[in-house]
């Protein structure tokens, strides 16, 4: 009932700058303009989930894509569209809807991937993460939930931070998420906030993939400073977090 | 407000249009007049179409908070009470006469306003004494609430008195609160702790814990009543059976003492705890009722102020129980304001509250029975199988989640959705997590009318997006 007509509006591709990574991930041919979809401001959506390696990442795709877009520096370019969408919504039922219709255009992981371990802990809900870099160091989300309507927040936070660099998901808060004016019962940081608990948890897994990343690049397994002719380092988050308050207390990676 | 779906016709509409007793009607032995019948009546028996009033309607002025909208317009229908109750008027102004009268430490100062602080916050514990009938006012503790209350048994009553090979029984259906503080203890002592399951009507299962309880049983945790599975448990056989081995019960009364008379010299229970916030009280405040006589042989739980007697630089030695377990400045304005709410509590009589929430609790399972693909969790109610006024429940592929989130945006009624800090039970269940409505003697059957009504939409709308 809400998937047919198609609307291919394509602001997405323009508003960003040039960057050297065009392409995030693979496109699929097979699973392109199978079903496209009417929400307002994501235009040629295709399967977030697209691909390879990994059979369960075929599974049931929706069909919807991101167009292969190019990523702002910092905030996701693709949240702006979501509020946008979402602000366009005045009646609650509504918000709720297109959640539902989001839900369903997020592909399920298998029962491989709904373990204890791909857990977000929270109290009313399942849902299940997973976090990859792809090899041009963006982010691969996959999402999912037992919950129809909390599936719907994983597709959108999927929808936004899939494919960006790690810094754009790291910085991200479940404040700038506010607009969206839905699921933030008992304020931004509540326990039952999926938005906060979905985001936090990819936050985290985000950080140790890119930690596990830097480390194989230097070789070096400690969190530290290192000190050498040159000046002080910082190595790990900690050691960064640091160096970076005293240098300016707002700037961004 | 342009958000009820086609489907959804509205609702009764005399639900809210109880106005008639003054806005800060006070219950007191004049209430005489309740209408609800003493006998404990079915709902059929109880529902004549005559000008009768219901103990919930009478006091629904009571509580400011009920009479809101919230959500687009929606009228609240708050059926969360198992998770905390809503307070009187009485009890907003106890504590707000407290502050802005008599706010002064406990226990401390010669001066007036302590004197008199001091004055209100015993006669509190002298009320809540007086509610559960303990012998003395100093076997209730104040605590927190009644996790710390149990907690506090655990790191002092359990910490010395268990050891490498003892057990301590408990059920399955035990909220977190009442299992982890055992773990603790049970991973430092070598302690044991065996579970109780359910048995076929989906209640813990007493011929088992009978059988369970042996000459290693020290303790046994269990729930008077479940907050998921509605049920009760015959306390006072257990106890028996307990104390026959010589072992101590702690019973979690979180769910009876706000809704039914408990009588802890009947149960003869060593320990029992329960929480001001679900008994129309305050939050943070809890109390700990235990024998006086092991109160006194156990070592404090906490370190600071008013629960010593004398303190040198390398030892101190302890007041006597209940100071010993209430260290540091308590929460007295709150106690204060529990000492109130038991006094509305009992101005209405906990009797006539029980009997009120029995008709209720028929009445919810009865028409929650009849929405499709429900299973509702723990007894079927029956002659001798009376259930507490709460439901847990799932409808078949919907997440109670999405019911919960459903009912709360559309129609404004607030349920618990989720494990209810009861995972263990959940996971014996086969769920992860379910809904539930529960009421406190404020709701009426038009509260119950709504939410079936709502629900129903509800279902209705999540079906329709498959």
């Amino acid at each position: 009932m809400y998937t047919s007509t198609a609307s291919t509006i394509s602001s997405m591709k323009t508003t960003i700058s040039p960057s050297p990574n065009p392409i995030k991930k693979e496109t699929f041919p097979p699973f392109e303009n199978t079903k496209r979809l009417s929400f307002s401001s994501f235009k040629s959506l295709k399967c977030i989930h697209s691909p390879p390696s990994n059979p369960k990442r075929l599974t049931s795709c929706a069909a919807f894509t991101l167009s292969p877009s190019l990523t702002t520096k910092l905030v996701p370019s693709k949240l702006p569209h979501l509020i946008t969408e979402f602000e366009s919504l005045s009646q609650p039922i509504d918000l709720v809807k297109r959640l539902l219709q989001y839900a369903a255009l997020l592909a399920p992981l298998p029962d491989s991937s709904r373990v204890d371990s791909n857990r977000v802990m929270g109290c009313t809900a399942q849902v299940w993460l997973e976090v990859e870099l792809d090899e041009y160091g963006k982010i691969m989300l996959w999402a999912d939930s037992d919950s129809e309507i909390t599936r719907g927040f994983c597709a959108c936070l999927v929808l936004v931070l899939d494919g960006t660099p790690p810094e754009e998901v790291l910085n991200v808060t479940a404040e700038d998420l506010a607009a969206l004016n839905i699921g933030l019962h008992g304020g931004a940081r509540s326990r039952v906030n999926t938005w906060h608990n979905v985001l936090v948890s990819m936050q985290k897994r985000v950080r140790i993939l890119v930690a596990e990343r830097d480390r194989k690049k230097d070789f070096d397994p400690f969190s530290s400073l290192i000190v050498s002719s040159d000046g002080v380092q910082a190595k790990g988050r900690y050691a960064e977090a640091q160096i970076r308050i005293k240098a300016n207390k707002f700037s961004s990676y | 407000m342009a958000l009820k779906l086609p489907s959804f016709k509205f609702l009764n509409p005399s639900i809210s249009t109880i106005r008639s007793p003054p806005l800060l009607r006070k219950f007191s032995s004049s209430s005489s007049s309740l209408p609800v019948s003493a006998s404990g009546t079915t709902l059929r028996e109880a529902s004549p179409a005559s000008n009768s009033v219901s103990l919930g309607q009478l006091t629904r002025p009571d509580f400011p908070i009920l009479h809101q909208t919230i959500n687009n317009g929606s009228k609240l229908v708050y059926l969360d009470n198992a998770a905390t109750s809503q307070k009187p008027i009485s009890v907003l102004k106890a504590l707000q006469e407290y502050y802005e009268s008599y706010n002064s430490n406990v226990h401390r100062g010669i001066h007036y306003l302590s004197a008199k602080a001091t004055e209100k916050y015993e006669l509190a514990r002298e009320k809540v004494a007086a509610f559960i009938n303990a012998e003395e006012s100093r076997e209730i503790v104040f605590t927190r609430n009644a996790t710390e209350a149990i907690n506090l048994v655990a790191y002092s009553w359990g910490f010395t008195n268990l050891k490498s090979g003892d057990e301590v029984v408990l059920t399955i259906a035990e909220h977190h609160s009442a299992i982890v503080p055992w773990q603790f203890v049970a991973q430092k002592t070598g302690a044991v702790l065996k579970f109780v399951d359910l048995n076929e009507d989906e209640v813990a299962d007493v011929v088992q814990l009978k059988e369970m309880i042996s000459s290693k049983t020290k303790l046994v945790v269990v729930h008077h009543i479940s907050n998921t599975l509605a049920s009760s448990l015959p306390i006072q056989d257990i106890v028996h059976w307990a104390h026959a081995v010589e072992a101590k019960v702690l019973v979690d009364a979180c769910q009876s003492v706000p809704h039914m008379p408990v009588d802890v010299r009947d149960l003869d229970a060593d320990f029992l705890v329960a929480s001001s916030h679900k008994m129309c009280g305050p939050t943070g405040v809890g109390f700990l009722y235990g024998k006086s006589d092991i109160l006194s042989t156990m070592p404090p739980f906490l370190g600071g102020g008013e629960m010593i007697s004398d303190v040198f630089l390398d030892h101190s030695t302890y007041a006597e129980p209940p100071s010993r377990f209430e260290a540091g400045t308590p929460a007295i304005g709150e106690v204060i304001g529990l000492g109130a709410a038991i006094d509305y509590l009992q101005g209405i009589g906990m009797q006539k509250i029980h009997e009120y929430e029995m008709e209720l609790a028929n009445y919810l399972y009865e028409n929650l029975s009849t929405v499709n693909n429900i299973r509702i969790y723990g007894p079927k109610p029956s002659k001798g199988v009376d259930r507490a006024a709460l439901c847990s429940f799932n409808v078949k592929n919907i997440h109670p989640t999405d019911i919960a989130t459903f009912l709360d945006q559309q129609h404004g009624v607030a349920i618990r959705s989720g494990h209810h800090c009861a995972q263990p039970l959940h996971r014996y269940l086969g769920i992860n997590a379910s809904a539930r409505a529960s009421l406190h003697f404020y709701n009426t059957k038009e509260d119950v009318d709504y939410f079936i009504h709502a629900l129903n939409d509800t279902v209705n709308f999540f079906d329709s997006f498959k």
